[in-house]
């Protein structure tokens, strides 16, 4: 396998790591303490077409192919401090994908050109106050009624949730074949009677991304936002998992290297009992672990999003990917706040945000523990 | 090996790992009773699609199209005969 990028892949990386460097990093630190969505950047990111990169050009987008598109978020995910943000982007880039990939034509020529320029915000929701990892244990009811379907339950925690425009929810319309082949996947927009959404959730990382609760109270739907068709939604979850699990673990890498890049010129300038404490053995091993594991994480990312690319099965491959990173960075963020010591600690620097940033990537898109069970399953175990 | 040969030994090997003492017929409902369920349906579908060099497109995933060994081999057939 050829894992190097091609020029125009680094033409694409080197304008948005510029871009990103510019326009999305400064007054983060305001932004994260008052917890705000940054509208006005997410305007800018649409403008690079950040958000078209994967749909065809019929329905708006750039046709990018899928390792293309892994490509430029692993940039960006490196270049850009602002994780929520960039967790706000890959949301919408999903559920554009499961539009593009199950929905009918009408639902992808009506959606996709507003996913692609990023004029409205989509949301997927799946959690539930009563189901986390056990997803598909929802209690959203979607009830048959005519030509259309009445909506009831509650979704928390939902990403881009108190910002979003459009909203696939998942609910059931067959409690006898539930989970397997009762549930359902819809479209519903802001405005639809019964529909509501919360204030964005105070949250500990992630603070300019917002998440929140949505509630549906006798909330009609036409048979027209089926997304797929009826009984398709844990088929359509699993599907899309895969793409998820490539295009999250893809940022998650830039930030490893982003954090690993700032560990090591730290490491080489601050100086203790004479040298540079980089020349200490134990924040040298600490590095070398960190800089091992982007190096594995970068094979385990591009030979998912290769398999993706090629629209082949590869549940392993971006569990796989999406657990080693996430987890990499997770310690590589803490590791980052014990090398600095008292200034990893304060608020001023970036490494304390990027370690409370870094530990919802192993919870969210499915947990570490979700991770290890699949991957024990297609083991044969 | 038949089609649905190939498929009940691989459901009794890989995802039963040998626990089903009698073969599985062709009609056993392989979701109701539990004996897959949606990561298994994945698991299959990663060997069907590697075994029989086939695609299966997103209209295919569908639960009825895993409910059996039978309904599985239609569908295998149908994308071979594409």
């Amino acid at each position: 396998m050829d894992f190097a990028f091609t020029q125009e892949q680094l033409v694409m990386r080197k304008t948005i790591i510029d871009f990103a460097r510019q326009e999305l990093n400064p007054g983060l630190a305001e932004r994260d303490r008052l917890g705000l969505f940054p509208r006005q950047l997410w305007e800018k990111c649409a403008e690079m077409r950040l958000l078209a990169m994967p749909f065809p050009e019929q329905y708006g987008g750039d046709g990018f192919d899928f390792v293309s598109t892994v490509a430029v978020y692993h940039a960006l995910g490196y270049a850009s401090k602002d994780s929520g943000l960039v967790h706000a982007l890959m949301t919408q880039i999903i559920s554009g994908l499961q539009i593009l990939l199950f929905g009918s034509e009408e639902l992808k020529a009506k959606n996709l050109p507003n996913i692609a320029s990023g004029k409205l915000i989509y949301a997927q929701a799946i959690t539930e106050p009563g189901s986390g990892s056990d997803a598909l244990a929802m209690r959203t009811t979607a009830r048959k009624v005519g030509d259309g379907y009445i909506l009831n339950g509650t979704k928390t925690m939902i990403s881009n949730g108190p910002v979003a425009d459009r909203v696939l929810i998942f609910a059931v319309t067959d409690p006898v074949k539930k989970p397997f082949g009762g549930v359902s996947c819809f479209i519903v927009s802001q405005g639809d009677p019964g529909f509501s959404a919360g204030k964005p959730m105070e949250k500990m990382g992630l603070r300019t991304l917002t998440n929140g609760e949505l509630v549906f109270s006798d909330c009609r739907v036409p048979s027209l936002a089926l997304i797929g068709r009826e009984g398709q939604g844990s088929m359509l979850f699993g599907e899309t998992m895969e793409w998820e699990r490539t295009l999250i673990p893809a940022c998650l890498l830039g930030e490893l290297e982003r954090i690993i890049e700032e560990c090591v010129k730290y490491a080489k300038e601050r100086q203790a009992f004479g040298q540079s404490i980089g020349d200490f053995q134990a924040i040298s091993h600490k590095l070398a672990r960190m800089k091992m594991n982007a190096e594995l994480g970068a094979l385990a990312l591009y030979s998912a999003a290769a398999l993706k690319n090629r629209r082949k099965r590869a549940a392993m491959e971006t569990s796989t990917a999406k657990l080693f990173i996430s987890e990499s960075l997770k310690q590589a963020a803490l590791d980052a706040v014990q090398i600095r010591g008292g200034y990893g600690y304060m608020s001023e620097y970036d490494a304390e945000r990027e370690l409370r940033d870094s530990i919802a990537s192993t919870i969210y898109s499915g947990t570490s523990e979700m991770q290890l069970n699949i991957i024990a399953r297609l083991a044969g175990l | 090996m038949s089609t649905s040969d190939t498929i009940r030994d691989f459901i009794a090997g890989e995802i039963l790992h040998g626990s089903q003492k009698i073969p599985l017929k062709d009609q056993d409902p392989l979701i109701e009773s539990g004996i897959i369920d949606s990561l298994g349906v994945m698991i299959l579908l990663t060997f069907i699609e590697e075994r029989f060099s086939i695609q299966i497109p997103s209209e295919d995933l569908m639960p009825e199209n895993f409910s059996s060994i039978s309904t599985i081999t239609d569908l295998i057939e149908r994308r071979l005969d594409d």
